[in-house]
C-alpha cells in the first residue's frame, strides 16, 4: 500500500487545479481518474468562457485544459489514468481500479472531485439508438470529430442546452427545435439568441411525448404542457430527426463521500456532502471541489479546486493559517463574485423582472430565446452613434468582462461590479478594431455603421461556422429570430489570432435594417433550403 | 457522412492511421486509438445490441463509459463498452444479444 500526502479522485477542471495548488505547497498529490485522457469535460468546451479576465474569461475550454495539465506535469503531480477510485474506507484508506487489477492507497489527505454525470427524462421510445445525452453529443463531435447526428431535437434550454446546440451546428448539423418544458429559457440569453438568429425555433412549455423509429429514432413528437405540466391535447407536433439530444440537467457524483461516512444531504440541486468554504467535509483530511458538491460550471470548480488544494496544504501542516487565509482571500472573492447576478444559485426558480439597473428585462428572450427589437433600445449597450460603433445586446447581469478590457479606446464600460450590464461611453471614439466583438463569448456584440454608404449600414457580427463567407459573397441577411429580412453583401472578412477563431464578417445591408440585421446566409444556403 | 473534414475551431483532425476492423463479419474501416463506437457511428452503424428478454435495440447513449448501452461482444469477450475502448487493428465486433453474440446458425 503506497502513502501519499493527498490523493485526488478527478482529473478535471476542481481536481487538476487543487493538485496543483497542493503540489505547489510541497504535497506529494497523486490524480486517479476513470478515463483514458485528463481534463474531465474542459476538452469538449470550444466555447469561450464567461467570467473575469483575470480567471481565464474567453479563453476555450480546452485551452484551458491544456494549460492545466502542463502545470500541473511542471507541479509534479502524478496523474493516473484509466484508474477508477472505488473504494474510500476508514483512515482515508482508497482502493483504485486500475486495468484488471485493484491497488491499495493510503492518503494523508483526501479531494474528491468527481464532478457530476448527465439526467435523464424517459419518454416512450426514450430507449432507442439516437437518443443520447447532450454529453455524448459533445464527446463525438468535440472529442472524435464526428457528428451525432443530422437532424437534432434538443430537450433542455440551460447552458448545457443551449451551448451544446450551437456547437452542433458549428459541426454542420441541423438543430431542428430546442425545446423545453419549462415556461422560459433556463441559460443565459446571450447563448440563446446566437442560436435563434441562426434560425433554431425555441419550444417553451414544450416536452417530448414519443421518439419515433423501429430500430432506431427516425422522428419525434412533442406536446405543450400547462402550468402544471399538463399535456394540453391536440398541440401535437412532429419533426423528422435522426437524433434527440438530451439536456436535462446534471447530479452529482457524490457515493464515494457517502461512502467514506461524509455528513451528506438531500437538496434540490441533488445529494450533496455538507462542507464548510474550503471545501471540508465532516470527516477531517476530506475535502471536495467542483460540481461534486453542488452542480456550477467550470470556472469555479477550479476557484474550489485551487481553495481546497491550499486547505488541504494546512491540515498536514505544509503552511500555517495564516498563509491559508492570504492564499485563499482572492479566490473566494473571485468565487463570491460567480455567483452573483441573475443566475447565481440564490435566485435559481425565481422569476426575475428587472436588471439590477432597474431595467425591464426582455420578456420575449425567455419565451423564444432573442430579444425584440422593440426591446433592446432600453439597455444600456445599445446606442446609436455617427460612424462606426459598437452595439451590445448583452440583457442579463452575468459575471462576465471581457469585452470592457477588449476596447482599447475604453468605450465599453461594466466598471467594479462584473455582473452590470456593458454600457457604452458615447465620448470616446470606437475604431472599428472589432475586439469587443471577438471578446465577446455571449457572442453579443456588433458593430454597426448606419451610415456606412448613401442608403446601406455595415454591420459587423461574430462567425463561428464554416465555410466562411468570402468578401463579395451576396446572400441573406437574418434578424434576431432567425427570420431571413433582406439581401446582404459582405464587405469585409477579418481573421485574426487575437480573434481566436471567432471571425468578423462585415455585411452591407439597407440603412434601416441596421437595427434588425444580426446573421448573414450564403445565397447558397438559402438555395438549399 | 459522420467524420467532421474541417471544424471552424478545433481545425482538421490529426492524421491517424486507418485499420480494418469486422463488425458481424463484414469489413469495416476505422481510425486506429478511437473508441470502437466512434469508428462503428462513422460508418452508420447504429445499433450495437439487443436487450435479452424484450430485443429492444440499444446504440451509444452516454458516450462516456457510463450507462452501458453501447455494450458488444468484442474479441469474444462481452459487454465491453465500445465508447471508452480503443479501436485495433483487426478487431472482431459483434453485435451483442443479451449477453452474447448470435452463433453462426443465428441461434442465441
Amino acid at each position: 500500500m503506497e502513502r501519499y500526502d493527498l490523493i485526488v479522485a478527478g482529473a478535471g477542471p476542481a481536481g487538476l487545479s487543487a493538485a496543483i495548488e497542493a503540489a505547489k505547497r510541497g504535497l506529494r498529490v497523486i490524480v486517479f481518474d476513470e478515463n483514458e485522457k485528463p481534463g474531465g469535460q474542459l476538452f469538449k468546451q470550444i466555447h469561450k468562457f464567461f467570467g473575469s479576465k483575470e480567471d481565464k474569461a474567453k479563453i476555450r475550454g480546452f485551452k484551458i485544459g491544456k494549460d492545466l495539465l502542463e502545470e500541473a506535469n511542471k507541479c509534479g503531480v502524478e496523474v493516473v489514468l484509466n484508474a477508477i477510485v472505488i473504494g474510500l474506507y476508514l483512515d482515508k484508506e482508497v482502493t483504485v481500479k486500475i486495468g484488471d487489477g485493484i491497488q491499495h492507497f493510503k492518503g494523508d489527505t483526501l479531494i474528491v472531485a468527481t464532478g457530476a454525470s448527465e439526467n435523464m427524462v424517459t419518454f416512450d421510445g426514450w430507449t432507442l439508438p439516437g437518443v443520447i445525452g447532450a454529453g455524448a453529443a459533445q464527446t463525438m463531435m468535440n472529442l472524435h470529430h464526428l457528428k451525432p447526428g443530422n437532424r437534432i431535437l434538443m430537450l433542455g434550454s440551460g447552458n448545457v442546452g443551449l451551448v451544446v446546440s450551437f456547437q452542433l451546428m458549428q459541426a454542420g448539423c441541423e438543430v431542428v427545435a430546442l425545446v423545453d418544458a419549462a415556461p422560459k429559457v433556463g441559460g443565459y440569453g446571450v447563448h440563446a439568441s446566437k442560436i435563434a438568429r441562426c434560425g433554431v425555433p425555441f419550444y417553451l412549455s414544450h416536452t417530448i411525448i414519443k421518439a419515433e423509429g423501429e430500430q432506431f429514432v427516425n422522428g419525434v413528437i412533442i406536446g405543450e404542457v400547462d402550468s402544471s405540466w399538463e399535456m394540453i391535447s391536440g398541440t401535437q407536433k412532429h419533426f423528422d430527426v435522426d437524433t434527440i439530444c438530451l439536456a436535462v440537467g446534471l447530479s452529482p457524483m457524490s457515493q464515494l463521500l457517502k461512502m467514506a461516512g461524509c455528513h451528506m444531504k438531500d437538496t434540490p440541486g441533488g445529494y450533496i456532502p455538507e462542507c464548510d468554504e474550503k471545501g471540508a467535509t465532516s470527516v477531517p483530511g476530506i475535502f471536495v471541489a467542483g460540481d461534486v458538491s453542488g452542480i456550477e460550471e467550470a470556472s469555479s470548480a477550479m476557484i474550489e479546486g485551487r481553495i481546497s488544494g491550499i486547505a488541504a496544504a494546512e491540515y498536514l501542516g505544509f503552511i500555517d493559517k495564516e498563509e491559508l487565509k492570504k492564499s485563499i482571500e482572492k479566490q473566494e472573492k473571485a468565487l463570491i463574485s460567480l455567483r452573483e447576478g441573475m443566475f447565481a444559485p440564490e435566485n435559481r426558480g425565481r422569476s426575475i423582472k428587472k436588471t439590477e439597473e432597474g431595467i425591464d428585462v426582455s420578456i420575449n428572450l425567455l419565451k423564444k430565446g432573442y430579444i425584440e427589437e422593440t426591446e433592446i433600445e432600453r439597455f444600456p449597450g445599445f446606442t446609436k452613434c455617427k460612424g462606426v460603433h459598437p452595439v451590445i445586446e448583452c440583457t442579463q447581469n452575468i459575471p462576465c468582462n471581457p469585452c470592457q478590457e477588449a476596447c482599447v479606446k475604453k468605450c465599453i464600460k461594466i466598471g467594479e461590479k462584473i455582473t452590470s450590464l456593458p454600457a457604452i461611453d458615447e465620448t470616446k471614439e470606437c475604431i472599428g478594431c472589432g475586439m469587443c466583438v471577438a471578446s465577446c463569448s455571449g457572442q453579443a456584440i456588433f458593430l454597426v455603421n448606419e451610415e456606412y454608404e448613401q442608403g446601406y449600414a455595415a454591420i459587423t457580427l461574430p462567425y463561428e461556422f464554416l465555410p466562411l463567407p468570402e468578401v463579395g459573397s451576396q446572400g441573406k441577411a437574418l434578424d434576431r429570430s432567425g427570420k431571413e429580412i433582406c439581401a446582404a453583401k459582405i464587405i469585409d472578412v477579418k481573421t485574426k489570432k487575437a480573434f481566436d477563431y471567432t471571425h468578423l464578417i462585415t455585411m452591407k445591408v439597407p440603412a434601416d435594417m441596421s437595427r434588425k440585421a444580426r446573421f448573414f446566409v450564403n445565397s447558397r444556403r438559402c438555395e438549399d433550403e | 457522412m459522420m467524420r467532421i473534414d474541417e471544424h471552424p475551431i478545433l481545425g482538421k483532425q490529426e492524421e491517424k492511421r486507418v485499420v480494418e476492423f469486422t463488425l458481424d463479419g463484414q469489413i469495416i474501416m476505422g481510425f486506429e486509438g478511437e473508441p470502437i463506437a466512434a469508428a462503428l457511428k462513422a460508418a452508420g452503424v447504429m445499433i450495437h445490441r439487443y436487450t435479452k428478454k424484450l430485443h429492444q435495440p440499444r446504440g451509444i447513449f452516454c458516450a462516456i463509459g457510463r450507462c452501458t448501452d453501447c455494450v458488444m461482444v468484442v474479441d469474444g469477450k462481452p459487454n465491453v463498452r465500445t465508447c471508452v475502448t480503443s479501436l485495433k487493428a483487426g478487431m472482431n465486433v459483434q453485435t451483442q444479444f443479451g449477453v452474447s453474440a448470435k452463433t453462426q446458425t443465428g441461434e442465441v
